[in-house]
């Protein structure tokens, strides 16, 4: 493979380690993000298991490492939307949409975010807040400049085209309404695609409330309640704003549905408790679980400490109700007997699902899906990180769902994989 | 050197001089005598900026320079950049932060300048201690030394072999393979047989870049990322006890696993109960297929035991599940009217595919049975008896034969082996990793690497990525005709303060330090410090220093503050 | 009315963690009392007792050293030695007929800009009520 260049799509855990490997050695970078910042799933949480570590500590000198990169080009709000060609000589059209502010003269100072007369659902933060037409995701997202959704601003999408409050506010020049879409034409001898996951959606098992019962939360939802820099700062209240005095957690949601177990929910419900614990340290906890997926050297030692301060129950359905904002869940446990709980707070576990861009993504690469909607490897039993297409490769969760360090060690893998071809 | 020191204030944009009376901060500093020039400029980082700096340090014949800005975090390089451009040690440099931590946290102007002002002046008497460092570059090695033959060690030495990069592979047995080799079947869900570990050892023997030692053992592992020194020793009957000494850039672990000792847990009736058997030897049986009792006839119902150690070793081993599934399904296809049971605490299925395996299983009629845990194995006339409970309520199966899935644990060789290269073990005695989140495979020692079961419980597929995994990183770090540039604000010992109690190399997480018996004082290896200053931390003599962070720079900034 | 004691605080931040922590109350226009002054150092494992006691003895009211919590250390271990050397240091402060409240040890993450204002804020208005440094014998240099 004598091209340098490689496709990177994606700029989650995954797809920024393999970025920094291959950029490292040398090879140019091309690294498409879909949003207006990079990260992925990871940055929304606050810590993750086992060891309860800063998720955004952890990642931010890799993030920091990717933005200054001088052989990593990053294309934000872009999407891949045509290839073509093969393995050494891949020819891809990257569709970039207009951020309308300069990544180079923006120092993200936020000035332009009061003067702003719209607000809108923040997806980032699962819609529990607002943020302006003008906006980062969240605190300390990165890079550190703002977006214009062009759909809500009043200038760009006609309904008021003289309002430029942002672009007074500003002192450095660096919004313009003047930028548009752009296509990049590239020619690149590898493809990784690190597409990661989206979270099942809950809202159509109607047995769990979700969207009828307020005080019912998808993990994704507590993720960001917990969260320093979420919607709420990190307090821990349910949705009236009283304390919690219960929480039932309930596992494997949607693993029926979709046919498989996605491999992490166990270890981050059991996370969720110590969260829990560690702002509620009264509340009752229960975890509700089917099978315990917990394969990692030290997470039966996790699951053994949490079980001597929290109740597990093992069922064999479940479902939850609620009258006058009171939760009860009702379950079968394992020997049988039926019974019930009163919670002040659900959590739902869900599956992991492919993002939500795979199936266009697959049919522009030219290749498939597998049953379960996530993208076919050639073989899962010698090497789950090829794709049907020689020098296609699909690393973290976007082959199937897996924690950090095996994305990681996938991402590392392709990258491997690449430079080992050049040699 | 004549001293000239040009402090830079950054007004980035409006920020700055909308808190801070940037006139008073000019008016302040150029009163300090060892200040050549102060300049202002509106937005230094911009190209125009860097363009300005750059000029000015030539102009004015600078040898330190100041700049007051935003946070180091952001874009010191950036600047250090520009100084060495200029011609100017890049080292002489200090970047102030003047607008997160000054003008954006103090709202009173007058406040926020007169901190800006010590800020800065801190600063200026800070660089005036800096010293003119120099990066270093050192030749590095390139080939690799990969330890373990199994399938790990061999996917390793595939993906890292090439004309410019020789790979060692040292093997302790008399032959390449490992605990995959014994396999017959590689995993569920390939309905025929394949020979992937005799194709890929045929790969390693055809590799004119791969030198295989077998029935040899790694004696000696010394040095740093690019320049190791092993030594090989071989128990070959012909070349018994010759030693070799090979020098290469990188190592890698791949030393796998055994599996749990059955013995140690009579519960199992293992070595004592005919029929039992662990499910190595059911795979030596697949093998060679024969599915037999002792006594020749072939078992009308078969009992697969899980989770054999899992409560003794704390951990679930994660591949058993499936490999008895495996077996069922072989059991299932190859004996007629076989009565399987499955007995087993969690359904570890983590995988995409996992599950449908799991279900086909039970379409073809294999048993599941949950249990809290296994009472007791017994013999029972001609049959055998599992006894367990469920939900505390006791039960028992009674079958011909019984296969134990008995927990992974790590192979013998590992603590010795993490003995000889300083590296951690995790509580369960597997290698630890270098961080368990961002770098799997990586140890504190950097340019040792691990792979495969070695670092815990996996299956053939996870192993081979990461052995792929570690082929990335050495690939990416040990390239030939490139120089390492190890980091340049180390960690020093002066030999005089030095007592020698080694203090320091117990704080070292890294192993930077090491003890030199003929001088009786430590060393710092600077090619592998990291210089987090931990050692000069916990030194009761003061003889350790901070390249970058010395006592006297710091005490610079103490004292500005406090006057 | 006596005006209000401002002391002169010093802290030792780390630069992963309580460094951009601090960096992020500054971005997030967190204001944070001007008392301390910060000194950055790679990590907390770096400040030895010679540097904390310096600084007390040449007249700074309060030092603290601020690191990342312990399991995020970017270099593993350091704030555990930090923490260690910081029980041994308070017993020494009060050897030395200070306040061991003087000294303080936080963790501050990357993330904690808030958190960071308010420890600060809090331990000025702490070391304010103590007073002045009992040993100030500042060179005036």
């Amino acid at each position: 493979m004598k091209n340098q260049n490689v496709l990177v799509i994606g700029s989650g855990v995954a797809g920024m380690e393999a970025s920094l490997i291959l950029a490292d050695a040398g090879m140019k970078v091309h690294l498409v993000e879909k949003d207006s910042l990079i990260g992925g799933q990871t940055i929304k949480f606050e810590e993750v298991y086992p060891n309860m570590e800063c998720a955004t500590c952890m990642l931010a000198p890799k993030q920091q490492e990717v933005l200054q990169h001088e052989n990593i080009t990053l294309y934000l709000l872009s999407q891949v939307k045509k290839t073509e060609g093969s393995a050494g000589e891949f020819k891809v059209q990257i569709g970039k949409k207009a951020r309308y502010v300069s990544l180079i003269n923006c120092i993200g100072c936020g000035a332009c975010y009061d003067p702003c007369p719209v607000s809108l659902d923040n997806e980032f933060e699962q819609g529990m807040s607002q943020k302006k037409a003008i906006a980062v995701a969240c605190p300390g997202a990165l890079p550190n400049v703002p977006a214009i959704d062009a759909d809500n601003c009043l200038r760009l999408n006609g309904k008021k085209k003289g309002c430029n409050a942002c672009e007074q506010a500003c002192g450095f020049g660096a919004i313009d309404f003047t930028e548009k879409d752009e296509t990049i034409n590239l020619e690149v001898g590898a493809i990784i695609v690190a597409t990661g996951f989206d979270q099942f959606d809950v809202s159509g098992l109607a047995q769990f409330g979700y969207g009828k019962h307020p005080n019912v939360y998808t993990a994704m939802e507590f993720e960001r309640l917990y969260a320093q820099n979420g919607p709420t700062e990190g307090k821990l209240t349910l949705r009236e704003e009283r304390p919690i005095k219960s929480a039932g957690i309930i596992h494997c949601i949607g693993r029926k549905e979709k046919g498989y177990c996605s491999g992490v929910c166990c270890m981050y419900s059991m996370k969720f408790a110590h969260f829990i614990k560690d702002k509620a340290p009264e509340a009752e906890i229960h975890e509700f679980h089917t099978d315990l997926c917990i394969p990692g050297k030290s997470h039966q030692r996790f699951y053994e400490e949490l079980s001597k301060k929290i109740d597990f129950i093992r069922y064999e359905d479940v479902e939850v109700k609620g009258n006058n904002g009171n939760l009860e869940i009702i379950y079968t446990h394992s020997n049988g007997k039926r019974d019930s709980i009163k919670s002040d707070m659900v959590i739902l576990s869900p599956a992991m699902i492919p993002s939500k861009g795979t199936k266009d993504l697959a049919k522009v690469l030219g290749i498939s899906q597998d049953s379960m909607g996530f993208f076919s490897t050639q073989d899962q039993n010698l090497s789950p990180i090829d794709s049907e297409k020689e020098g296609i490769f699909i690393i973290g969760c976007a082959e199937g769902p897996k924690d950090i360090p095996d994305s990681v060690s996938q991402a590392e893998a392709a990258a491997g994989r690449i430079l080992s071809l050049l040699q | 050197m004549n001293k000239k020191i040009g402090v830079y204030v950054c007004e980035c944009g409006p920020n700055i001089p909308e808190r801070i009376d940037i006139d008073k901060v000019i008016e302040e500093l150029s009163s300090m005598g060892e200040v050549k020039t102060v300049k202002r400029y509106s937005l230094l980082c911009s190209n125009d900026g860097k363009k300005f700096l750059k000029e000015d340090i030539e102009k004015e014949e600078l040898t330190h320079v100041v700049v007051a800005a935003c946070s180091p975090k952001e874009h010191e390089n950036t600047f250090m950049k520009v100084c060495e451009e200029a011609g100017m040690n890049p080292y002489l440099f200090q970047m102030v932060n003047i607008r997160e931590q000054c003008a954006w946290m103090i709202p009173d102007k007058e406040e926020a300048t007169s901190k800006a002002i010590k800020y800065i002046k801190a600063g200026v008497h800070r660089v005036l201690f800096h010293d003119p460092l120099k990066k270093k570059e050192l030749e590095i090695n390139v080939d690799v030394l990969v330890i373990g033959g199994g399938i790990s060690g061999i996917e390793a030495s595939l993906s890292l072999a090439g004309p410019n990069r020789k790979i060692h592979l040292v093997e302790k047995t008399d032959s390449l393979g490992g605990m995959a080799g014994k396999l017959s079947q590689i995993l569920p869900h390939q309905g025929s047989k394949i020979k992937l570990v005799k194709e890929k050892i045929e790969q390693v023997e055809n590799n004119e870049n791969i030198h295989v030692y077998t029935s040899s053992d790694v004696k000696e592992v010394r040095g740093f990322l690019g320049n190791f020194e092993a030594v090989v020793k071989s128990n070959q009957e012909n070349k018994e006890g010759i030693e070799e000494e090979i020098k290469v850039g990188a190592v890698v672990l791949a030393t796998g696993f055994e599996m749990f000792d059955l013995k140690e847990n009579p519960v199992y009736g293992y070595g004592e109960i005919e029929n039992v058997v662990s499910a190595l030897e059911f795979e030596e049986m697949i093998h060679s297929e024969k599915i037999e009792l002792k006594n020749g006839k072939k078992p009308k119902s078969v009992a697969l035991v899980h989770c054999a150690g899992r409560k003794e070793k704390g951990y679930c081993s994660k591949v058993c599940c499936l490999y008895t599934l495996k077996f069922a399904h072989y059991l299932k296809d190859n004996l007629p009217d076989v009565d399987v049971k499955e007995l087993y605490m969690d359904l570890c299925l983590p995988h995409k595919q996992d599950q449908s395996y799991f279900d086909q299983a039970k379409e073809k009629g294999v048993e599941f049975i949950r249990m809290d845990e296994v009472e007791k194995i017994k013999k029972s006339g001609d049959k055998i008896e599992v006894e367990y409970r469920n939900n505390d309520k006791a039960d028992k199966v009674s079958v011909d034969m019984v296969v134990i899935a008995p927990a992974m644990v790590p192979s013998q060789d590992t603590s010795h082996l993490a003995e000889l290269l300083n590296l951690p073990l995790d509580k369960s005695g597997f290698f630890k990793e270098l961080h368990e989140m961002l770098d799997p495979v990586a140890t504190p020692m950097e340019g040792v690497y691990i792979t495969g079961c070695a670092l815990g419980p996996r299956n053939i597929p996870e192993s081979m990525t990461q052995s792929h995994a570690t082929s990335g990183k050495i690939l990416s770090s040990l390239i030939p005709g490139r120089k390492v540039k190890p980091e340049v604000k180390v960690s020093e010992i002066k030999e005089d303060l030095c007592t020698g109690c080694q203090t320091c190399l117990s704080v070292c997480f890294y192993g930077a330090i090491s003890y030199d018996p003929f001088k009786g004082v430590s060393v710092v290896n600077e090619a592998i410090c990291r210089g987090c200053g931990s050692c000069v931390g916990s030194c009761p003599s003061g003889a350790i220093r901070s390249k970058h962070f010395t006592y006297y720079q710091l005490y610079q900034e103490v004292m500005e503050a406090l006057r | 009315m006596e005006k209000k004691f401002k002391p002169n605080i010093v802290g030792f931040l780390c630069n992963w963690c309580s460094y951009a922590g601090a960096d992020l109350a500054g971005s997030s226009k967190t204001d944070v009392d001007s008392s301390l002054s910060v000194i950055r150092v790679m990590c907390s494992s770096r400040v030895n007792s010679n540097l904390v006691l310096s600084a007390l003895l040449w007249g700074s009211d309060g030092v603290l050293v601020a690191g990342c919590h312990p399991g995020d250390c970017h270099y593993e271990q350091g704030n555990y030695y930090a923490r260690r050397r910081f029980a041994l240091l308070k017993k020494i402060a009060e050897v030395l007929n200070l306040e061991p409240d003087r000294i303080q040890l936080s963790w501050i993450s990357a993330s904690e800009g808030k958190r960071y204002a308010e420890v600060v804020n809090k331990f000025a208005e702490d070391i304010s009520k103590l007073g002045p440094n009992p040993l100030t014998s500042n060179p005036k240099v």
